[in-house]
């Protein structure tokens, strides 16, 4: 075989190589990022029914719809700190409360079905 | 210790890197010769490439080792072989290393294949691969260098570094090896391969001219990128290193055109003419790779000194000059406007002289003399004082926390002279000579915030120095303190409604929390929402917050924030709210006190709103005494206004400037 044969094989597996190595590296990080997803979208919805805890603040309760609406901080697993309204599930669960009243609540269900469960002031 | 051999190992290896890359771009491009002397350069060109593979290896793993000691911060680790590996793993820079190492590899095998010079083919199949895989290695130092921090425009600044790396590569590495030629060929034996080395100068000057074009623009692309200003460049040691670095390219950019003009002396008779002007070449081509060796010992210092743009630059004048003493003084920009003219002239003469052929020299000196006197016209009224600290850039970010605490200092340590609002109006104030300015407006525009700390840190009598009394971030934020005073001074141009496309005012950052929330700032809202920040006193301010509350949703679908801060800064403000009426927008429950002391300077009214752009930019202050009402369409209006606007102002330095 000629050398500048030789040399050019030599030039087309290198670059096969460093291109093949990119792809497969590209392809980890693609597979990597679509397990992640997998996992966090099992870990929210698998094994139905759950129960999460949070702390807030009452804003206002609207009886007639059966909501109070919370100003609540990271509520754990489930949902960063934001301002709005929950389901309750009974009216004495929205009567024991006042808007400005520093909570600590239950939310119970299989998400994003949630209603708050038990309701306690935690500070007057 | 250890850092000089840090830098000796970077030297030698960008050194080894660029000659093999010179080298053996030189060979392949003057072609296969079968001149014995010729032949006896080619099989020196191959030496000396294996030396400088081994050379190159040697000092990368010496270098990779000194990196290991940094980055593990320990001098012991540059030893430990668990270390390096991990470096070289689970570090880009360490895959660079390796890729890099590899192609050196391999390139030390095709050093020692053998190329029979009667196929043309494969003798430059096997020299071009050499060529090839040096520029690649060596381009390949790009990917893990100061240009690969780069962001945004990574990218670019990569492919800036990738041109300068091959281009300087091949010009600089080939000067030793046309220098040995040139050498070979003008001793008395070596009179068979003159026409071969005549050739092989030709070539190499055609091409260099082109690449040192190349090495210019990259170089002055990547200056830009990492250095960005004066200051960086006269006040860091990056800055000043690259200077020395232009000096010594402009001395080998002087010897180049100089070598240029006696290539063709060289085809005069081989045994006359040829001979002394090829052995006078080679010495003026080995001073020029000289000079080169020389700028890679300031290329690789640079490799280990951050970037200017990262630095805090120390100005080593006693002047500068600022366009901005033109904006206070108007009167001054017809005599810069007329000496610039001037300057435009003298350049036009200069670049005419080039043209001539007669007169030259006097057009030149005319030219000069004009260009001189124009600067002469122009300079004087941009001159400033200038100190140490005039670019330094503030420690501590313009932020209400930090203006509320220059605030408490101010009133402890300068209003007795500079007056509660900082008129100049103090109780002390007559008693002094100079008396103390009105630090408001005129000041804070026209100096940088590095002169006013170098005024509070030194003194300017009468005023006493603070350096030894307030620390560096005291009189940051003093520094902040001023120019929200300065701010909040300027912002009574700014009406209940919003101006369009003027975006001027910065709206400092503050930080604050809802409840039981994670605390958040203004700058969050960047570029995703306009905010209404509104100060509110109970209970004048509730028919207005109801007011707001109803128009919530909707704002909200006009991307407002409305953020509600109670100027009673009380803990329970959710609760004194939250009687009778559904108010769903943040109010501030911690963090109030801040927002209070930096907006108040703004408007001291009991209920005030302040309109806050994408941007980050204030652009209107609705400010009631009494009762706070008012028709909500005018919002909608304003916040209208705001989502048409087409232009994008940048987004505001996090910083004074």
């Amino acid at each position: 075989m000629r050398l500048w044969k030789a040399v050019l094989l030599v030039d087309l597996a290198l670059a096969l190589g460093v291109g093949a190595g990119y792809l497969w590296w590209g392809q980890q990080a693609r597979r990597l990022a679509a397990d992640l997803q997998t996992a966090r979208a099992l870990a929210t919805t698998a094994g139905g029914e759950r129960e999460y805890h949070g702390t807030g603040v009452v804003r206002a309760g609207l009886g007639d719809i059966g909501i109070l609406v919370i100003t609540h901080g990271e509520i754990a697993g489930y949902m960063p700190p934001m301002t709005m309204g929950f389901r309750t599930t009974s009216p004495k669960i929205l009567d024991s409360v006042k808007p400005g009243d520093a909570v600590r609540f239950t939310l119970r269900g299989t998400p994003p079905n949630l209603a708050i469960t038990a309701i306690d002031k935690t500070a007057p | 210790m250890g850092e000089l051999a840090g830098l000796l190992a970077r030297w030698l290896h960008l050194g080894a890197s660029v000659f093999l890359v010179g080298g053996a771009s030189l060979l392949w491009l003057a072609g296969p010769s079968d001149r014995p002397t010729a032949r006896c350069w080619e099989s020196w060109i191959l030496t000396l490439g294996r030396a400088l593979v081994l050379v190159a290896l040697a000092s990368a793993l010496v270098a990779v080792a000194y990196q290991t000691s940094v980055l593990e911060g320990q001098a012991g680790a540059a030893f430990q072989p668990r270390a390096i590996a991990r470096v070289l793993l689970q570090t880009r820079g360490g895959t660079v290393w390796l890729l890099r190492a590899g192609l050196l590899v391999l390139l030390a095998a095709f050093l020692v294949v053998r190329a029979e010079i009667r196929d043309r083919a494969d003798w430059g199949a096997i020299r071009g691969q050499l060529a090839l895989l040096g520029t690649v290695a060596l381009a390949l130092v790009a990917a893990a260098s100061h240009a690969a921090a780069v962001e945004p425009g990574t990218a670019a600044a990569i492919a800036a570094d990738v041109v300068h790396l091959a281009a300087a590569g091949f010009w600089v590495g080939g000067l030793p090896a046309l220098a040995l030629l040139l050498w070979l060929a003008g001793r008395t034996a070596g009179a068979d391969a003159r026409p071969f080395a005549v050739l092989a100068a030709r070539r190499f000057s055609r091409v260099a001219l082109a690449l040192v074009g190349a090495v210019t623009v990259s170089g002055l692309w990547n200056a830009w990128i990492q250095i960005a200003s004066v200051a960086g460049l006269l006040g860091t040691r990056h800055g000043r290193l690259l200077l020395v670095k232009l000096v010594a390219f402009a001395a080998m950019l002087l010897l180049a055109s100089f070598n240029r003009r006696l290539i063709p002396a060289l085809s005069g008779d081989a045994a006359t003419v040829g001979r002394p002007a090829m052995r006078r070449l080679s010495r003026f081509v080995a001073a020029e790779a000289t000079l080169a060796l020389f700028v890679l010992v300031v290329v690789a210092a640079m490799t280990v000194t951050p970037p200017a743009r990262h630095e805090q630059p120390t100005w080593p004048l006693a002047h500068r000059l600022a366009l901005d003493n033109l904006t206070a003084a108007p009167d001054l920009q017809s005599q810069v406007l007329v000496g610039s003219q001037v300057v435009v002239i003298g350049l036009v003469a200069l670049l005419a002289s080039l043209a001539l052929r007669r007169l030259r020299v006097p057009v030149l000196a005319g030219g000069a003399v004009v260009v001189v006197a124009g600067l002469v016209i122009a300079l004087p009224p941009l001159v400033s004082d200038a100190y140490p600290t005039t670019y330094r850039r503030p420690s501590v970010p313009y932020q209400a926390s930090s203006i509320a605490e220059g605030q408490a200092l101010y009133g402890e340590h300068c209003a007795v002279c500079h007056g509660p609002r900082a008129a100049g109006d103090g109780p002390a104030a007559a008693t002094l000579q100079p008396r103390p300015p009105d630090l408001r407006a005129h000041h804070v525009a026209l100096h940088t915030a590095g002169d006013i700390f170098w005024w509070i840190t030194n003194g300017r009598p009468p005023m006493p120095a603070f350096g030894e009394r307030l620390d560096t971030d005291a009189r940051w934020h003093l520094i902040n303190y001023l120019r929200a005073l300065a701010a909040a001074d300027a912002s009574r141009l700014l009406g209940p409604t919003v101006e369009p496309e003027q975006p001027w005012l910065v709206a400092p950052d503050f930080t604050f929390t809802v409840g039981p929330e994670y605390s958040r700032s203004l700058r969050d809202y960047r570029g995703r929402k306009i905010v209404l920040l509104v100060l509110y006193t109970l209970p004048t301010s509730y028919p207005r917050l109801v007011e707001l509350a109803e128009a919530y949703s909707q704002l909200g679908t006009l991307e407002v924030e409305v953020i509600a801060v109670p100027t009673d800064a009380a803990a329970d403000a959710i609760r004194r709210l939250s009687q009778g009426a559904l108010i769903f927008y943040p109010v501030v429950t911690d963090g109030s006190r801040e927002i209070l002391d930096t907006y108040r300077l703004f408007s001291p009214a009991r209920h005030a709103e302040f309109l806050i752009d994408r941007q980050g930019y204030l652009r209107a202050v609705f400010a009631a005494p009494g009762d706070a009402r008012r028709d909500p369409n005018l919002l909608l209006a304003d916040v209208q206004r705001l989502n048409e606007e087409k232009v994008e102002p940048p987004l505001p330095a996090e910083h004074v400037h």
